[in-house]
């Protein structure tokens, strides 16, 4: 039976894999960058939902973390000609602008450095309970955000980076994805992952129960941080310019969207709000046009989708408290026993 | 040699002392309880032992060792594990993760192995398994493992508190109100069921407790607080009939005189 559900694992990746291929075949670069806007949005959701679903830590510094990392593998990836067009009012700093490495490793010292300044920040801010930890790490991000504006010979400043060599490709991207989903899933799965749930149901008796509360928070905020990295890094690599104005709040928000409609503390439930509020906002596009219903033109509002985005919100956290999945993940055996239904009602009709 | 030694200890929130001068040695294999009427700072006494608070006066040693301001954590890793007077279990979680949770304290393992699976994670893993629905097994617990532990009826969850801390490995057990809102045919199941577990798994008991019937019954020693003062100590019987005791519970007489 295990060793039956592994192959259907086994098999669900394949079909993914071909599912990659096909698209990369056929769709055309607007499809195509919305999937992959698709699969970095389910590692930005995962890495939220593990600090602030699995571990009920109410954290708002997404962002940051996310401009570490897209910092960091933008400024790593950068041909050096294209540094020096970047950096045209003020030098960059000097080992840095000949430094290179390959797409990946930058990839990977993005998620590293997001990961130490989650615990550096995280080394204070877990002291903190509820509101106050959101408001310390949202703050944090703010101040990332700031320095950034102001280093103005590493991240030059407030004019952003632009021509970030464009290496993010669909294969990345659900590649990267897939590990996080694995990774992500085998923690949760693990003791570490029961003792961030204890955490999350009850801190004072999980400390009875000899969990190092502060130890854990700060694994299971590292480890986020590091996740929200690389989905960072891909997603500048995507789009091929970022600026300090990019990772506002905003992008917290719409993470913290994702992790709410999909359910605090699932990972199915992720991967599928992740999914529906990606290909939703491109979809919702139309409402920024100006339209025309009979002789009644309404003129375009930029910004009406988020008003979508945000009425969705309110409803789900006033009716559907729980989001899509709630705490509850698919399984396989949760398919087979659906399935295992469905013959049973079709015999009884066939009379 | 004594387990668990508190020496002296008074506890001060600003202006109000909740434990004044507090004395306690459990001996190995003992079960020793603390009544007193409401508000009296058992609870607090507990907190104290466990490291929720740190005393304002005073120290806890257990084993010979200084304890006091230790984190709970820690103090629970070395032995001491507790239940508390208002249930509090992973109540989304299931029965069986609930007592896995309990073992996590003693995982060599770091998060990478587990991560990973690797060999000596899922070894340890393994063992966690075993001794987890062995532990459920003893308590009667085995068939509700996969259900949620809310769901359970109020006696089994008590029990399961119990098999939570007892998953931790401790010496020594605090037990805070475990007969609070049982029936008597429930009180009477516990009272034989702590004396089960103090044998099989060679435990000491320190526990809070207001139904007289188990307290009497089970206790080798008792401890009277009133407004965080002991005022009596001794055994079951001298407790009964000791003066100070049965003015703390029903008042004194002279009104009626």
């Amino acid at each position: 039976m295990k060793q039956k559900k592994t192959l259907l694992t086994l098999i669900a990746i394949l079909i993914l894999f071909v599912f990659v291929f096909i698209a990369d075949q056929t769709l055309d670069s607007y499809k195509m960058r919305i999937l992959n806007l698709c699969a970095i949005y389910v590692i930005l959701g995962l890495s939220m939902n593990l600090i602030n679903g699995f571990t009920g830590l109410f954290s708002l510094g997404h962002a940051g973390f996310m401009a570490v990392g897209a910092y960091t593998t933008a400024i790593l990836t950068m041909p050096d000609i294209v540094k020096t067009q970047n950096f045209f009012m003020t030098p960059m700093m000097k080992p840095l602008d000949t430094l290179h490495v390959p797409f990946f490793l930058a990839l990977l010292a993005g998620g590293i450095l997001a990961g130490v300044v989650g615990y550096l920040i995280g080394a204070p801010a877990l002291r903190l309970r509820g509101d106050y930890l959101a408001i310390a790490t949202l703050g944090f991000a703010e101040i990332i955000r700031v320095v950034f504006t102001n280093t103005q010979s590493i991240t030059n400043g407030a004019l952003g980076l632009k021509g970030i060599p464009v290496s993010t490709n669909i294969w990345w991207t659900f590649g990267l994805a897939l590990v996080t989903v694995l990774i992500i899933g085998s923690l949760i799965n693990s003791s570490y992952g029961r003792a961030f749930k204890a955490i999350r149901e009850d801190e004072i008796a999980a400390e009875s129960m000899g969990i190092n509360l502060f130890k854990h928070k700060v694994i299971a905020f590292t480890i986020g941080a590091f996740f929200a990295g690389i989905g960072g890094g891909l997603l500048g690599s995507l789009l091929g310019t970022i600026d300090p104005l990019m990772f506002r709040f905003f992008l917290t928000f719409n993470v913290l969207l994702i992790i709410i409609l999909g359910g605090m503390g699932s990972i199915t439930g992720t991967i599928i709000s992740a999914i529906i509020i990606t290909i939703g906002g491109e979809a919702l596009r139309f409402l920024d046009e100006s339209m025309t219903i009979g002789s009644l033109v309404i003129p375009g509002i930029s910004g009406m989708r988020m008003v979508v985005f945000s009425a969705l919100l309110m409803i789900v956290v006033i009716f559907f408290n729980h989001g899509i999945m709630g705490t509850k993940e698919f399984t396989w055996d949760g398919l087979f026993a659906k399935f295992a239904k469905k013959p049973l009602a079709k015999g009884g009709n066939k009379q | 040699m004594k387990l668990l030694k508190v020496e002296n200890v008074s506890m001060i929130f600003g202006g109000l002392t909740a434990v004044k001068e507090f004395n306690l040695e459990l001996n190995q294999g003992e079960i020793v309880a603390l009544i007193g009427p409401n508000g009296a700072g058992k609870t607090t006494a507990f907190n104290v032992i466990t490291g929720v608070y740190t005393p304002t006066i005073g120290h806890v040693s257990y084993k010979e060792k200084n304890i006091t301001g230790q984190r709970p954590d820690q103090i629970t890793k070395q032995g001491i594990a507790r239940t508390f007077q208002n249930i509090r279990l992973f109540k989304d979680l299931s029965v069986l993760d609930n007592v896995l949770i309990a073992n996590h304290l003693h995982l060599k393992s770091n998060f990478l192995e587990a991560t990973f699976k690797l060999p000596r994670y899922r070894r340890e893993e393994k063992q966690i398994l075993e001794k987890s629905l062995n532990l459920l097994e003893k308590v009667g617990l085995k068939d509700a493992q996969g259900e949620k532990a809310s769901s359970l009826p109020y006696g089994k969850q008590r029990r399961l508190e119990i098999a939570r801390a007892l998953a931790t490995n401790p010496t020594i057990l605090l037990l805070d109100e475990p007969a609070a809102g049982m029936n008597p045919k429930e009180t009477d199941d516990l009272t034989e069921f702590i004396r089960q577990i103090r044998d099989d798994f060679k435990l000491s008991i320190f526990m809070i407790e207001h139904h007289m019937q188990v307290v009497m019954g089970i206790s080798d020693r008792i401890i009277v607080f009133d407004y965080g003062v002991t005022i009596a100590e001794g055994n079951p019987y001298e407790i009964q009939n000791n003066q100070k005791v049965i003015e703390a519970y029903l008042g004194v007489a002279e009104d009626y005189a």
